[in-house]
């Protein structure tokens, strides 16, 4: 059978503006970046643009509102001879390995009591994403208090039950005192992050391996070891690698608490970079302090993507 | 011709209007309404920041400019300024204390005027406010009052101890031990804040010690009579005080004599002005008395506080015309200073009698005879690198390293070292 041919009559399409639009929205290479334009733009603008200019200051002797100029790596340099700067360089990873560290054995220990059955289990959940929800200044403010010198309800009570000798610890004026005060500030408002994203890897781990394992005779900890933990790694690796960026970029805490002292022994390099940057005006060393961090956090963000990618595959 | 429609009519004038505006940069009529902002510090006098509001709404009735006061506490002004100045945007008229206008020389507008037609009429500003406020000749801002620092106590332990007003730190060291004896301490703070320089400066001048020489650029801290002043702060902090001095912030010694924990304090009348407004059993039992002397004078710490404009403003005319009816109306100024309660006194000579000093006997330690005010970084002259030193910290963490162990001459050692940076930088 032959086919005929149809004529199709060449009629001047005039296709309107939103026909047009939506074609092109209908191809995969327009509507990638249409989508994704507004987050690259923010980006752009609010971490890109910061982060340049803050390159742009530590290798300047920029002074605020004075003219700068290019000096090079001489920032970098100069801040090892800072005492200040040492002891800071010390104190972030201190503090950082100390509160990531109790962070991850509280928070996994938290994490399988909140994952039995309990009563009220809903409330308690909720309840332990508090210090989490909280604004961290105000939450700060009231650990303040409590280690306040004058006014300290952790020595009241800790004399009241004959825990400790009077007039108990100066919490906030003496160094080993000082570093553990803001390192428990950070366990307490961090904790929740690690409880509830453990909890939910927890949750997701199959009930059957676990009564697989129970068949072959494996006890809790037997249990914990060969099923919880391996299953569990690539979670903790994402909890610990957040974890140590935030910990280790910590402001807040710090300076609420002691300002860095006593003598600048809980500085870390956000609380020094203010310090030198704006309070003195010397924004181009107090860049070069906070840029310090940079290179360690990009070490410790490749070490954990790849153990992470070595367990997920 | 087509008739012009509504729609035509208002879409070409509208269209018109606003090209006009943005072409030449000045609103319509009705958009000009003047108005200006003012960044002031959180008043330690908590009802001078009150009056200076209910000032700031006269002053907007009888002008027509509409001023915005915004506060901030003291210790986030520098942080505060760094980014106004460096983002060339923010407030019009800042409050600045101290050196402040020698750091921010260049950003600031020439007062000399408003100075000049002030001091007409009040006399000559006090040293210390002008040796801070005119940088290099120029008048970077308008002095408007000063806090000074006193010794304040409980008369009601010195009259049951039978104990000696104290004439000298060494007099102090006497007493002090007795309060500590008590449970009543000496409360000076020995921590990174501004009232731990406050009474530092003033013991080292005392001993005849400097950080820095006349010439503004030799580091003289690391000479005997420092080591002096460390070893009388070693034995108060010993003897005298007790170890959360150097957990302190600006407020700490002010509620510790508010509560009825320290026996004597080194600060300005705040403390007493304070408990007395809130009624505390403490506040009929303070008192002051003159600073204490060492072997080369009696020296003290004063803060002069000024108001500048930034240099970035659009509105230098209006902010002038504020800080004129602020400060420059007999009337308005006697009234700002009142509400303070003598924390804040004028700094011009002709106030200095001022009536405020008579509102309560206990002011009369303030009249403070034979009592050279000096600002930190004395004798160098006032400069950005005085302010650096002060914004570091360098003094106090100086004495807290040597109270808490490291020995007295490393600690100098390492106070010259981070001075000498500063210096060169």
């Amino acid at each position: 059978m032959a086919i005929g041919r149809v004529g199709v009559a060449a009629v001047p399409a005039r296709v309107s503006l939103r026909a047009r639009v939506g074609n092109l929205l209908d191809r995969e290479e327009w509507l990638g970046p249409v989508f994704v334009s507004p987050a690259l733009f923010l980006l752009l603008l609010l971490v890109a643009y910061p982060f340049c200019m803050a390159l742009y200051f530590s290798v300047s002797n920029a002074f605020i509102g004075r003219p700068s100029h290019f000096i090079g790596i001489r920032n970098f340099v100069n801040l090892w001879g800072s005492d200040a700067f040492r002891q800071t360089f010390q104190n972030a990873f201190v503090f950082t390995g100390a509160a990531v560290g109790f962070k991850l054995v509280l928070g996994l220990s938290l994490a399988m009591i909140l994952n039995q059955p309990l009563w009220f289990k809903r409330l308690i959940r909720g309840a332990v994403l508090l210090p989490w929800v909280i604004p961290t200044a105000l939450s700060t403010l009231g650990w303040w208090w409590m280690f306040n010198s004058l006014y300290s309800v952790v020595n009241w009570t800790g004399l009241a039950l004959g825990l400790m000798d009077p007039p108990g610890p100066n919490w906030l004026g003496q160094r080993y005192y000082a570093m553990t005060a803001v390192v428990v500030v950070n366990i307490w408002r961090g904790l929740p992050f690690f409880v509830i994203t453990i909890l939910a890897g927890l949750v997701s781990i199959p009930r059957e391996l676990y009564e697989a394992a129970e068949a072959d005779g494996a006890g809790p900890i037997a249990r914990f070891w060969h099923v919880t933990l391996p299953l569990l790694k690539p979670v903790l690796g994402i909890v610990v690698l957040f974890s140590t960026i935030f910990t280790f970029s910590d402001f807040n805490i710090v300076y609420v608490l002691t300002h860095g002292g006593p003598i600048n022994s809980t500085h870390l390099f956000a609380t020094l970079a203010r310090q030198v940057g704006l309070e003195t005006g010397r924004i181009g060393e107090g860049a070069a302090i906070s840029l310090y961090l940079f290179p360690v956090l990009m070490i410790v963000v490749w070490a954990q993507l790849r153990f992470v990618r070595k367990q997920a595959y | 011709m087509s008739a012009i429609t509504r729609r035509h009519f208002l879409t070409t004038t509208t269209g018109a209007g606003l090209a006009g505006v943005l072409a030449t940069g000045i609103p319509p009529a009705r958009g000009q309404q003047r108005e200006i902002s003012y960044l002031c510090w959180n008043n330690f006098a908590p009802l001078m920041d009150k009056k200076l509001a209910e000032i700031g709404q006269r002053f907007t009735k009888d002008t027509g400019i509409k001023l915005k006061i915004d506060h901030i506490a003291a210790a986030q002004q520098a942080a505060k300024y760094a980014s106004e100045v460096q983002s060339q945007a923010g407030h019009d008229l800042v409050e600045m204390r101290m050196h402040f206008p020698w750091l921010y020389e260049g950003q600031l507008i020439d007062l000399g005027d408003v100075v000049a037609d002030l001091e007409k009429k009040y006399g000559k500003v006090l040293s210390s406010a002008a040796e801070t406020a005119r940088v290099h000749g120029t008048w970077r801002a308008v002095p408007q009052y000063h806090a000074m620092f006193v010794a304040t106590y409980r008369e009601d332990l010195f009259k049951k101890a039978g104990l000696k007003i104290p004439d000298t730190w060494e007099d102090l060291y006497t007493v002090g031990k007795e309060l500590k004896k008590m449970g009543n301490p000496v409360g000076i703070p020995i921590s990174q804040n501004y009232d731990s320089i406050s009474t530092a400066g003033p013991v080292l001048w005392s001993f005849g010690g400097m950080e820095i020489d006349k010439d503004g650029k030799t580091v003289r801290i690391n000479t005997p009579q420092t080591a002096l002043m460390i070893e009388w702060y070693k034995k108060m902090f010993r003897d005298c005080m007790e170890p959360e001095v150097l957990s302190w912030d600006d407020a700490s010694n002010n509620q510790a004599i508010q509560q009825g924990k320290a026996g004597w304090i080194h600060n300005p009348v705040s403390a007493y002005i304070v408990a007395k407004q809130m009624k505390l059993p403490t506040a009929d039992t303070i008192n002051h008395h003159r600073t204490p002397g060492g072997p080369a004078g009696r020296h003290e710490t004063d803060v002069p506080r000024h108001i500048a404009i930034w240099k970035f403003s659009k509105n230098a005319e209006p902010a002038k015309e504020f800080i004129r009816y602020l400060l420059g109306k007999r009337e308005v100024y006697d009234e700002y200073i009142m509400s303070a309660d003598a924390f804040n006194l004028p700094v011009y000579e002709k106030l200095q009698d001022h009536p405020v000093l008579k509102t309560d006997p206990k002011y009369a330690g303030l009249k403070a005879e034979g009592v050279q005010y000096h600002c930190y970084g004395w004798p160098a002259p006032p400069s950005d690198k005085v302010q650096l030193i002060t914004n570091s910290f360098i003094m106090p963490n100086m004495i807290a390293k040597a109270v808490t162990g490291t020995p007295t001459k490393d600690a100098i050692v390492w106070a010259e070292n981070e001075m000498k940076k500063i210096v060169a930088g």
